[in-house]
């Protein structure tokens, strides 16, 4: 499965490429901010400021933020730039956008594993059963796939956000319920039909991989001898098949999490997201904002793309290093 | 096989794609929550309008009747109404083709403009600073969203284009336009009421007066949306360039033809290069979901009056008539591309086996 030779392999592509070990220090970097969160914002990420007219965030009707902006003191004080107190200053509706942007890794990194997971929870058993069986089987499953595969990943996430109902899955945060971060929200918010959606988007990629594998494998000798000895296809599948075929597959996981990174940055960022607790939300929010308070759009992005690029790099360094040549990998984005 | 008879498999395997694409469509708007009839009416229309909207658009018939009338239409052209606007589908698609494929286009060809000769400077000077920027920039380009990449575009160079608005162009239609003008883009700069400009437009202005004002107008509408999109192309093809042409550039030929005493220009270019552009064009083939996909983002960060935006909105309001009549188009256009794409591999590539 995983030989001695492969790490070794792992390892040498990771002590010769600065690239690779840049990809790992930022995805390690963005792994500790998104899991510790509370312990490094500074505000909570969820408070707004208020206007004194209306005691609320939103400013009172008829206020108008394209002509009013640099004269209205009170919109000053909702959205002040980046000082001692607010890191990287707060966004149209008063909130800190340096622990947005701590947070915003949460929703980022969450979404991107758990969609890949899910993604390949249906692939992979797809592609195996398609590639094993053969024949009829694959021609009718793989046909399936080429269906899925004439939209392009957006566009069917659009069509998907449209069938089901948007919503948000809130899951406690340890640290908070450990009482270790007073003052920070207690739960986190993950947009759980966004996830569903990047899977149901994505899986298809693992399913023509995974199939291309157990095409190859399943004329090997040991797969005939087994089949031979009378053992189970199933088993065949778990034990043989499964196994020798992991390499490629990992490597286009890694990839599938950018993928999926950039899919629930650009939903939210269309507003088809379900959370306001997402990088791609917090750009929406600052493009109308852009001339006078650029701080609002320009460090959530920032957050994205330091996500994406480390997860780009370690894909890079995997596909160096275990040399799978996998369809589907080419797509950084 | 002959070049013919496997283009005609793939016209046959591209015709059961897209009824799949159709079917798949179907089969959502029929799971979708929300009655259609009050979707189209709205929440305040009384129990007895809703009944007879459901009988008049044929909503109480079984699915299975529905949906053959569904292919049915599409087979002639008739993609329904929208629910929202009661308009002819297939119109509110067709006004919109021409301005998303001129920024499809446009993004093109900055990216082979800039890709290319990129990616053969970084092959040729490897691990020289040139080479170092190119990658650099190449995953910076692949990893950067593209409404984020187009904000920033409008921050930095907003003014210099003319952008007055924090938020793109305020480029919007000037109401629907029919049929046959809708073949010339008509857009419209907002906050200074200029004329519309599409790339057609302009140059039948420069034909009848001269005046190339309308194309200039043209060229700085264009410019960023074009690049904003065009960024990850760029990126994708640097990389591909590079790689290719290092891993053809050892080949024994080529240590041939410069023993011959070819100049190393001629080489690169007219020998390397060419045997390069065939993965290049694999890629891009497969690559071009992600073109359309981009193009729905950057229209929405640009104001650009295209397709993309239309299916956002139609997705906000979840007009389903709209939504799939967009989608099965885009599904069409992708699945037609992909086989053209597939038919100017065999071209250029005589080796290829069409088995």
């Amino acid at each position: 499965m995983i030989s001695n030779r492969t790490i070794s392999n792992l390892k040498q592509g990771l002590s010769s490429s600065l690239l690779a070990k840049l990809g790992v220090v930022l995805l390690v970097l963005l792994v500790l901010m998104a899991a510790f969160a509370p312990l490094l914002a500074t505000h909570d990420p969820t408070r707004t400021g208020s206007f004194s007219d209306t005691g609320n965030p939103y400013p009172p009707p008829g206020f108008d933020y394209q002509t009013t902006i640099a004269q209205d003191g009170e919109f000053e004080q909702v959205t002040v730039s980046p000082s001692s107190d607010h890191l990287l200053g707060t966004n149209n509706v008063g909130q800190d956008v340096f622990s947005r942007f701590v947070y915003g890794a949460r929703v980022s990194l969450v979404v991107g594993l758990l969609g890949t997971a899910l993604a390949m929870l249906i692939g992979v058993p797809y592609g195996l059963v398609a590639g094993y069986y053969g024949g009829r089987v694959d021609d009718i499953l793989m046909r399936i796939a080429d269906v899925m595969l004439a939209f392009p990943a957006l566009v069917l996430a659009l069509a998907l956000i449209g069938v089901f109902q948007q919503s948000t899955i809130n899951v406690p945060d340890p640290i908070v319920m450990a009482g270790l971060a007073e003052g920070m929200p207690e739960t986190i918010p993950i947009p759980g039909t966004v996830t569903i959606v990047a899977a149901l988007v994505i899986w298809v990629w693992f399913a023509r991989v995974t199939r291309g594998e157990a095409l190859s494998i399943r004329n090997q000798e040991y797969v005939k001898a087994a089949r031979g000895f009378g053992v189970s296809d199933s088993k065949i599948l778990l034990r043989h098949v499964l196994p020798n075929s992991i390499t490629p597959i990992i490597v286009l996981a890694t990839i599938q999490v950018a993928v999926i990174i950039l899919l629930e940055a650009s939903l939210a960022y269309l507003g088809f997201s379900g959370t306001t607790l997402s990088w791609g939300y917090e750009i929406e929010r600052g493009q109308d904002l852009l001339r006078t308070r650029p701080w609002i759009a320009i460090f959530p992005g920032l957050g994205i793309v330091l996500a994406v690029i480390s997860v780009n790099l370690i894909g890079d360094w995997l596909r160096d290093a275990l040399d799978p040549n996998v369809e589907g990998t080419e797509r950084g984005a | 096989m002959s070049i013919a008879k496997f283009l005609l498999r793939r016209l046959f395997q591209g015709v059961f794609v897209i009824w799949g694409a159709i079917t798949v469509m179907f089969g959502l708007r029929v799971v979708a929550p929300g009655d259609p009839a009050t979707l189209m009416l709205g929440q305040g229309a009384t129990q007895e309008l809703i009944q007879r909207v459901r009988v008049q658009e044929g909503l109480n018939r079984p699915v299975s009747v529905q949906y053959l009338d569904y292919l049915r239409g599409i087979v002639t052209g008739d993609l329904g109404y929208s629910w929202q606007s009661n308009r002819e589908v297939e119109a509110m698609v067709i006004e919109r083709v021409p301005a998303t494929l001129e920024l499809a286009i446009a993004a093109t060809l900055v990216a082979i403009a800039i890709a290319i000769p990129l990616g053969v400077i970084s092959a040729t000077r490897r691990n020289q600073p040139a080479d170092y920027g190119a990658t650099l920039f190449s995953l910076l380009g692949i990893s950067t969203p593209n409404f984020w990449l187009g904000l920033m575009l409008i921050l930095l160079f907003g003014v210099w284009f003319g952008v007055p608005y924090p938020r793109g162009l305020r480029i919007a239609f000037f109401g629907p336009i029919p049929y046959p003008r809708a073949l010339i883009i008509n857009v419209i700069d907002m906050p200074t009421g200029r004329r519309p400009v599409g790339f057609l437009d302009a140059v039948v202005t420069l034909l009848q007066t001269g005046s190339i004002g309308e194309l200039q107008t043209w060229l700085k509408h264009i410019t960023l949306p074009a690049i904003t999109l065009g960024t990850y192309f760029t990126a994708l093809i640097t990389r591909l360039t590079r790689s290719g042409m290092i891993d053809e550039g050892g080949k024994p030929y080529v240590t041939a033809t410069e023993a011959k005493g070819l100049p190393g220009v001629l080489i690169r270019y007219k020998h390397v290069l060419r045997n390069t552009m065939i993965p290049i064009i694999t890629v891009l083939g497969l690559q071009l979901g992600t073109l359309l996909g981009g193009a729905v983002i950057t229209e929405t960060v640009f104001n650009w009056p295209g397709l993309g935006q239309r299916l956002i909105d139609a997705v906000g309001t979840r007009d389903w008539p709209l939504m799939q009549g967009i989608i099965i188009f885009i599904a069409f256009g992708f699945v037609t591309l992909n086989i053209v794409v597939d038919g100017l591999y065999q071209y250029l590539d005589p080796q290829v086996s069409t088995e």
